[in-house]
């Protein structure tokens, strides 16, 4: 089982905006998150799958080993919010995946990996 | 708004930049010395196709509405840093119900010799503006 506990926080969320390019208001800008019907700004789900790729690749013996990896994007993650990501071996080549907040809340569900063993 | 499943988009190269590779990495606190991260295709796959998708006119996608509800990768190789890469971005479907319209997004990664590397697929979910619903027929 791997496992990675992180509390997010808006450094973190500028620097994938960065790094990514994308750079949607929803996730930088407070305002305009709230002027669309959001609590604020968002994790952007691609960081929260990025992180979730770092468990996924440790529990595969390296990233090269990664040839599936799918989500579906269930809960908003705000600032200040601890997500625990969890790679676990379902079968050969296969692994089970978690992304849970601290208040117990799957935030990414239906989430699964292959890997070339 | 018009369904626009089976519509492709023009080819677009992508270099992969070292510097943005680790930046990338850094990000996702991932170690810089274990090359592109899986998930960079989220910038070398489905970054460069999308925003064709956002700027179609015709597929009229509200950007402000919009929800990434579902993401897959698929590599057959993991990309070096360096490397120019090509995607092709196609609609796989586009259905509304209900006040949602549900857009399948796929994107084809091959490299320079033309060899798969990536298929990204993507679900968005936009919500439809509600319109008021009309007043009954008088009998």
């Amino acid at each position: 089982m791997s496992e990675r506990k992180v509390t997010f926080n808006r450094e973190q969320i500028a620097a994938y905006a960065e790094a990514s390019g994308d750079q949607n208001p929803i996730h930088l800008d407070g305002d305009f998150a709230r002027s669309v019907g959001l609590p604020g700004v968002i994790v952007h789900g691609m960081l929260q799958m990025g992180l979730l790729a770092t468990v996924a690749s440790e529990a595969a013996g390296g990233p090269d080993k990664l040839r599936r990896l799918s989500v579906r994007f269930a809960g908003m993650v705000e600032p200040g919010d601890t997500v625990t990501f969890a790679a676990k071996p379902a079968s050969p080549g296969k692994l089970e995946l978690s992304a849970t907040n601290q208040r117990g809340e799957a935030v990414l569900t239906k989430a699964s990996a292959e890997y070339v063993e | 708004m018009v369904a626009v499943a089976g519509r492709t988009y023009p080819a677009v190269q992508f270099e992969i930049e070292p510097d943005r590779v680790a930046a990338f990495a850094r990000a996702i606190g991932a170690d810089p010395a274990d090359g592109v991260p899986p998930t960079f295709a989220a910038v070398y796959s489905l970054g460069v196709t999308a925003p064709q998708l956002f700027g179609d006119d015709e597929a009229a996608v509200d950007f402000a509405r919009l929800l990434h509800a579902e993401q897959e990768f698929e590599w057959h190789r993991h990309p070096r840093a360096g490397e120019t890469v090509t995607s092709r971005g196609r609609v796989a479907s586009d259905m509304s119900r209900r006040g949602m319209r549900f857009l399948s997004f796929e994107s084809e990664t091959t490299d320079a010799k033309g060899a798969p590397v990536c298929t990204s697929r993507t679900l968005f979910v936009i919500r439809l503006e509600v319109r008021p619903a009309r007043a009954p027929a008088r009998s």
